[in-house]
């Protein structure tokens, strides 16, 4: 099985400052990700907003609190709004993270790392499957950039997610700087984290910019994608061919521009790995 | 090794700094949560937890920051900071989605005796804004909607305010209050007087406005919400007026929601 998404090129995420530059026409835009909770809401000038961006490229949802790891039951009400944020906007794909935001009825929104061990595993499948269900569509997951790991952890991140994939038959949204700034967290490899997906449940990329803090990298989406990770999106590349591309930029948003020559950059590394590919001699 | 809910659990109250709000995971080591968390390198458990409780703070608190500028500038950084701790520890984030983090913000500072008298009621003000802000649309009624009406049909009809329209009753002039603390110079915002004040709030466009109602309006528009039909509403103004002055007031005020976008179109 293989998650069936379209490839819709170099997105961005749509953010309120870009309004006005996005609404003048004047950027190239090959589509959006939105992020799904801010445009949950009965009206006004978000929800406006999302139509008009729907009206001119191609949409994807992006939540942050599915919260599919929690012990806490499924969300009724989120999943509704959702579902209906789904249906009217019909989205390419829809995604979230896997991960857990809170507990207790109390949320973190934060994105907090599971221990990777069965019991996680069973627990995160059976709620991919419930969403999955409940939404009538494949959902896609994300990693995520972690600051710790459990010592009871009995599998490797990749092999969770990509057993979290398998299993509940669902995509995976693969952050190449959160694989960069998790391998230098804790000193796993970049590459065998890469080479451990499975290549054909790959429907998106995100890339972004950190932070180095001295003692960790910290995942702060507010500067441009550092060459290291542009080397990695290469191996991801070769490894996974063409998948939907999008750089985050969440914090000292710059002009949106600065954000297209982003996506604009990933297009050409993207011509350069694959036509480069294509053109190798056997 | 504990089961995965028990390790939420323990987590997220540390996380939020167990009871108080107030102190990092170090300080107050949960000894079966650190035993689960990989010591390697230059970090170890408690600080690797502190990073995430350091976020949770730091993001939770910004989102305050954004939805109640006013406090924030009365109040100060530090001091904004050491509020919306104490109220995050008391109401931890109960909805999805963080919009909602500040819903019981102004609740919490009425009961919090060392703030200014007046910062609950600015708080009111501010989170009824952030509520207008994304409120149901509706099509505002235009005057060419109605102006040709005949003079019949008056008395009977009966208009609504728009869904993205909430007063809010004050004890304070807090809209005053709103406007000095945008450049807030030192003890400025805070010399002013108790005094009734009842503000609407409103969207108009992709704007949020709100304004202090007059005693006429304060009347009136009560049984506009609850969908009176005009001639209730000239009642209503005839306080110490004769009833075609009253309707002249009325009128004004009318035309006043109608230029504000405060009315929504009438049903087909």
């Amino acid at each position: 099985m293989a998650i069936a998404v379209p490839f819709l090129g170099h997105g961005v995420g749509l953010r309120p400052k870009h309004f006005p530059q996005l609404w003048d026409g004047t950027a190239r835009v090959d589509w959006f990700e939105a992020i799904s909770e801010n445009y949950m809401v009965a009206g006004g000038r978000p929800r406006a907003a999302l139509e008009r961006a729907r009206s001119m490229a191609p949409l994807v949802l992006h939540g942050v609190s599915l919260s599919i790891g929690s012990t806490d039951p499924l969300d009724e009400a989120y999943l509704r709004a959702l579902g209906d944020l789904v249906a009217r906007m019909e989205p390419a794909w829809v995604s979230d993270h896997l991960c857990w935001s809170g507990v207790g009825g109390h949320y973190a929104h934060d994105l907090l790392p599971l221990p990777y061990t069965e019991e996680a595993l069973a627990h995160v499948v059976r709620r991919v499957v419930a969403v999955q269900e409940r939404l009538g569509r494949q959902i896609i997951i994300e990693n995520v950039s972690s600051y710790l790991t459990y010592t009871h952890s009995t599998l490797a991140e990749w092999e969770f997610l990509g057993a979290v994939a398998e299993r509940a038959d669902c995509g995976l949204l693969l952050d190449v700087n959160n694989v960069y700034v998790s391998a230098t967290n804790h000193g796993f490899s970049a590459d065998a984290y890469l080479a451990g997906l499975p290549p054909d449940r790959v429907g998106q990329i995100h890339l972004a910019g950190h932070t180095d803090m001295g003692t960790y990298l910290f995942d702060t989406h507010d500067g441009p994608v550092i060459e290291p990770v542009w080397d990695l999106y290469r191996q991801a590349l070769r490894r996974f061919g063409r998948v939907s591309t999008l750089v985050e930029w969440d914090d000292h948003i710059p002009e949106l521009d600065v954000v297209c020559a982003e996506a604009e950059r990933a297009r050409a590394v993207e011509a350069e790995v694959l036509e480069g590919a294509n053109a190798a001699p056997a | 090794m504990l089961p995965l809910r028990e390790l939420q659990l323990r987590l997220s109250t540390a996380l939020s700094g167990g009871p108080t709000g107030t102190g990092a995971v170090a300080d107050a080591v949960d000894p079966a949560l650190l035993a689960l968390v990989n010591d390697r390198g230059g970090l170890g458990p408690a600080r690797r937890l502190d990073i995430y409780a350091d976020m949770y703070r730091a993001r939770l608190v910004d989102v305050l920051r954004e939805d109640f500028p006013r406090v924030l500038a009365i109040l100060g950084d530090k001091e904004f900071r050491a509020l919306a701790c104490r109220y995050l520890a008391r109401h931890p984030s109960t909805h999805p989605s963080v919009r909602y983090v500040g819903r019981r913000l102004a609740e919490f500072v009425a009961g919090e005796a060392t703030l200014p008298p007046f910062l609950a009621d600015l708080a009111r003000l501010e989170w009824a804004r952030v509520e207008v802000f994304d409120a149901p649309d509706a099509e505002p009624l235009r005057l060419s909607d109605i102006e040709s009406l005949p003079a019949t049909d008056w008395p009977a009809l009966r208009l609504r305010p728009i869904p993205a329209c909430l007063v809010v009753e004050c004890a304070w002039p807090v809209h005053e209050i709103w406007a000095a603390a945008e450049d807030p110079a030192p003890g400025r915002a805070g010399t002013g007087r108790p005094e009734a004040s009842t503000i609407r709030v409103w969207r108009e466009g992709w704007s949020v406005s709100h304004a202090a109602m007059g005693d006429l309006e304060r009347r009136v528009f009560p049984l506009l919400e609850q969908g009176e039909p005009f001639a209730r509403l000239c009642a209503a103004g005839e306080a110490g007026l004769e009833p075609a002055a009253a309707a002249r007031e009325v009128g004004s005020l009318l035309m006043r929601w109608l230029e504000d976008g405060l009315l929504a179109r009438l049903p087909a």
